[in-house]
Formats: structure tokens, C-alpha cells, sequence
């Protein structure tokens, strides 16, 4: 199967209804449906052979999801690109996840016009990247242990599962529009995969600030948010009187609500924040929709037909989480690491710890994996210290989240110098030149030693501080 | 007391180095969401003001208008830091 038959599929149901708001422009799905099927005859001209790896580097926009279902029909395997990535990260994606091109806004190096604001840049690659005889769509970064990043790849079919799955607990239809600010590049397919899917209105919300997102949920009489809680502290200590009384979901991800936001939300608008469990090698695993005031620091109870068991559970039941369900990713792309071998007797572990309460509601007490949650951003600490120990006054380095009360967590490093006197004034500028903004990390701190496992010698990491 | 001449003048210097590409000829005056100031563009710079001034500027604060331009910010921002 194909994801962009689903979308056909919802096209021909409901042709007229409005798939997507971008400023001042609407969408159908009828049109959306054309916009996709004459992009795709355009990337077809291009040959690319199938199953080839194409880079998508745009910032939210129709063109973003219509370039993605675009390759789709082609058969080729759609790699988020961030746009903020400098182009020696660029470079270093594109070798890695063996691209034959990445589809931008703006020109990249050897970019020619493929349509009005899509450029196309073509890269030799001497074999096709071997796809192992999956039905691939998507590969998604993530960090590693051996490398600084590899890919979570996923089938069509298993994007169907996992968005089938999520759906359980969102119970998304057509009736729904979402007012969507996450970043595509991060967040596509248990959202706007779904969304397409079922036939929902999604409203692009570009704001910075929360007056004219509220006004946006107004005018488009948004009933689904789905945000980070950097987003709805935004929304919660807004001042003026606008109400959001159409919405009926408003889920926080990407990383542990701040008690204060989900407090201040609830008295500024009547309506509770819904935390949610979502892993990239799982989809949505949890979402708390059954206690969400009284219990707003649980991701709430495992969705239908996922099962979370907490491994070697201490007195007081405290486990790494260990997770089974539909839509687990197919493998790992780089290097090529296939499911079975992921999963530990056919559960995936998480590296977070965690507990279930009594009743039932599983509550994530710090996190093993080392993933930082910027403001809706995900940030792998590996790939920040293969270019910081790069630098030649850099030793080695740690890169590590810190428990900010308003971003969730925020990028900090521990550096040991090569030597007492080496200097690292440049370093901010080398960052810079290296690493998208939003990755560099706010403080350096020195240290004269990172710590490290005492057997084995790996770098010891710690949950966000 | 915190003046916002001095915090536009640290504003306008992150702002140039970190957020907007040299290209953009970013004034005290320029307008900062036409000039593609996102949501990630005010968590970098809330960060910057926090790490330079020591306080963080609640986001309920940052309004259209204090994102009307740099000026405009290092005035909110004066306002809030000397609070």
C-alpha cells in the first residue's frame, strides 16, 4: 500500500472540504489532491529510481505536505531536513542517510527550479541506498550510540498502523480542525498523516505570540491543539479575555509538563492539558485523557493495543520502560539495524524509567535516553558533541538537557579542554557554522573530566538536571 | 536600573549574529516577524536576555507590539528587568 492512496481516498470523499489554511489562503482536498499529483509527475521526470532517499528541507507549509506525498507516490522515501541546518550539516545528512536529493525552498548548493518556490539539488551517489526490500516512506533522525546519527525508518504500512493506532486515543475525524505551530520537520505522521487521513481541517498558525493564535482558534473554530508546553505557556499567561471555548483536545508533547503550565492553562481557559507519550521508534504509546487535572504529571494509560511493562521493577516498582504495539519502527537506517534486532523479545526499551500507579496510569520518573526537548525541537546530544569535540581546544564534551521552567529543557555542554590554556573564545562562531541554532547550546560549562561508566567506559548520562 | 538603549544594543547584536542571516539589514526599527522572527527565534532570544540579564521575560509579555521591532523588545524587556 501507498499512504498517498489514503489521502486520494479522503479527497474523494470530501472533495470540497478545506484540507489546509496557510495564511490567507484554503485549500481543499480536491485541490490538494491535484497539487500533489502534478508535483509528483514533476520529481517523476527527474527518475529518480525507486526507493531512493529524497531530503525535504521547507518550513511548514502546504508545499511541505505536498512535496511529502508527492514523493510518496513515487515510491521514494521522504528524509526531514530542519531548515536551519548550516551546510555542513547538510552535507553530513545527506552522506549518512545516502540522499540522491533534498527538495528546498530556498536554493541549495546546485539547486534548479523544480516548481514556483521548490528547488531541486541533485547529489551522485555511487549505489542507490539499499532499502533491505522494505516498503520504505520515512526516516526520521535520531541519535546513536556508535555514530553521532542514524535514521528510524518506517514502512507505509507501518505509518498506517501507527496512525490507526494513535487515532484510538485522539479520535480524530472530519468534523476536526487543528491549529497546528510544531515544526513538520519534527512532527508529521501521528498528526498530520492522521489529520489527511481522516479528513480534518488543519489551520497553519506561523504566530509568534499568543493573541493571534487565539485569535486563529476563534476564526477557524479550532477543536484540536497539539503542541509543546512552551506553546501553551504562551497561551496560559496570555492577558486578555479570548476564550478557545471550540476546543475539545489540547495535548502537550515532547517532553514532561511543567506543573505551573498545566495549572495555569486549566484556570485561564476551563479546559485540561492532555500530556502525551510519544517515542520515535513507537508513535504515540500514552496519552492522558482519563485524569489529566489531577494526575497532569502522568502520560496517563497505555492507547489500545500498545502493552508498557517496567523492567526489573525496584521496591517501589520503578523500571525502565519496555514498550509492544502497533507501528514500531521497521529499523534503524544508518547503519542499517533491522527491527528484530532492536527489539528485546519483541519489546522495545525505552531507557526511560518509569512506574504504573495503582491504578494503572504510568508516570515517567526520568529519562535514560538522552533526547533534549527544546520548545517543541528535538535535539540529540550525540550529534552536538561530534562537532564540539571537533574544535581543537575540545578534549571531549557532554551535551545534556537542563529543566527549564518555561522551555521544558534547554541545551547546556560540559567541555574538557585539550589543555589548560586552550582557548575557546571562537566557539560560539564555530557552533554556529556547524550546528542549526536552536542546537547550540546555551552555556559551556568546563569541567577537568566527563564521567564514564566504570566497566565498560562509555560517557554516563544522566536525565535532564 | 537596567537601561533600554543597553539592552537594545545587546538585542541588536544577538539578533544579528544569532537569529537573522547577514543579508537581513536588521535596523532598531525593522518590523521583526516580516522579517522572519519564528517561535524558535523568541526562545533563543528569551534565553539570551535570562544568560545576559539574569531574569526571563515571562512569554506573555512578548505581545505583537513588543515584537514590532528590537526597540520596541528592549523596551519591554527594560521594563520587566527593572520590575
Amino acid at each position: 500500500m501507498n499512504l498517498a492512496e489514503l489521502l486520494e481516498h479522503s479527497a474523494r470523499r470530501a472533495p470540497q472540504k478545506i484540507a489546509f489554511v496557510e495564511d490567507t489562503m484554503e485549500i481543499s482536498y480536491a485541490a490538494l489532491a491535484e497539487k500533489i499529483s502534478s508535483l509528483a509527475e514533476k520529481i517523476s521526470s527527474l527518475q529518480f529510481a525507486a526507493g531512493a532517499r529524497v531530503g525535504l528541507c521547507f518550513p511548514n507549509s502546504v508545499n511541505y505536505v505536498a512535496l511529502t506525498y508527492a514523493l510518496w507516490k513515487n515510491n521514494l522515501v521522504v528524509v526531514p531536513v530542519p531548515t536551519e541546518c548550516p551546510p555542513e550539516e547538510l552535507h553530513e545528512i545527506t552522506a549518512t542517510m545516502e540522499l540522491s536529493a533534498i527538495l528546498s525552498q530556498k536554493p541549495l548548493a546546485n539547486g534548479e527550479p523544480l516548481a514556483p518556490e521548490i528547488f531541486v539539488s541533485r547529489f551522485q551517489i555511487a549505489t542507490n541506498a539499499n532499502n533491505h526490500g522494505l516498503n520504505l516512506a520515512f526516516i526520521r533522525f535520531t541519535s546513536g550510540t556508535t555514530n553521532a546519527r542514524k535514521g528510524v525508518a518506517l514502512t507505509h504500512e507501518t505509518i498506517r498502523d501507527r496512525v490507526l493506532a494513535a487515532n484510538s486515543a485522539f479520535q480524530i475525524s472530519e468534523a476536526d480542525t487543528v491549529i497546528w505551530c510544531l515544526p513538520m520537520a519534527h512532527h508529521f505522521l501521528i498528526t498530520i498523516v492522521l489529520y489527511l487521513n481522516v479528513g480534518a481541517t488543519v489551520v497553519l498558525a506561523r504566530h509568534v505570540t499568543a493573541k493571534p493564535f487565539l485569535e486563529a482558534v476563534n476564526r477557524w473554530r479550532g477543536t484540536v491543539l497539539y503542541a509543546a508546553p512552551f506553546h501553551f505557556s504562551l497561551l496560559a499567561r496570555d492577558h486578555s479575555a479570548a476564550q478557545i471555548e471550540s476546543v475539545r483536545l489540547a495535548v502537550s508533547t515532547t517532553c514532561a509538563l511543567p506543573p505551573d503550565v498545566a495549572t495555569q492553562f486549566h484556570q485561564r481557559f476551563g479546559k485540561p492539558l492532555l500530556p502525551a507519550l510519544g517515542i520515535i521508534e513507537l508513535g504515540l504509546v500514552a496519552l492522558n485523557a482519563a485524569d489529566p487535572l489531577a494526575r497532569w504529571n502522568s502520560v496517563g494509560k497505555p492507547i489500545t493495543d500498545f502493552a508498557v511493562k517496567i523492567l526489573s521493577p525496584d521496591e517501589h516498582g520503578v523500571g525502565e520502560v519496555a514498550v509492544r504495539g502497533p507501528g514500531i519502527c521497521d529499523a534503524y537506517a544508518a547503519p542499517w539495524q533491522p527491527r528484530e534486532t532492536i527489539l528485546r523479545d519483541g519489546w522495545f526499551v525505552t531507557g526511560d524509567l518509569g512506574r504504573f500507579d495503582a491504578d494503572g496510569f504510568l508516570f515517567l520518573l526520568s529519562r535514560k535516553t538522552a533526547v533534549i526537548n527544546l520548545a517543541g525541537r528535538k535535539v540529540f546530544p550525540e550529534e552536538i558533541e561530534a562537532v564540539l569535540d571537533q574544535h581543537p581546544s575540545i578534549k571531549e564534551s557532554r551535551v545534556f538537557g537542563r529543566v527549564h521552567p518555561h522551555l521544558g529543557e534547554v541545551v547546556e555542554a560540559e567541555i574538557v579542554l585539550s589543555a589548560p590554556d586552550a582557548g575557546i573564545e571562537n566557539l560560539s562562531h564555530f557552533c554556529r557554522e556547524h550546528l542549526a541554532a536552536y542546537k547550540i547550546p546555551t552555556r559551556f560549562h568546563t569541567v577537568p573530566a566527563l564521567p564514564r561508566t566504570p566497566v565498560t567506559g562509555k560517557l554516563l548520562r544522566t536525565a535532564a538536571v | 536600573m537596567i537601561q533600554a538603549s543597553d539592552i537594545e544594543t545587546e538585542l541588536l547584536a544577538f539578533l544579528r549574529r544569532e537569529i537573522f542571516s547577514p543579508d537581513t539589514n536588521l535596523t532598531p526599527e525593522t518590523d521583526l516577524v516580516g522579517a522572519g522572527f519564528d517561535s524558535m527565534s523568541l526562545v533563543k532570544t528569551l534565553l539570551h536576555i535570562e544568560q545576559k540579564f539574569g531574569k526571563w521575560i515571562p512569554e506573555g509579555e512578548i505581545t505583537g507590539d513588543a515584537l514590532a521591532s528590537t526597540r520596541a523588545l528592549a523596551a519591554t524587556a527594560a521594563r520587566i528587568l527593572n520590575e
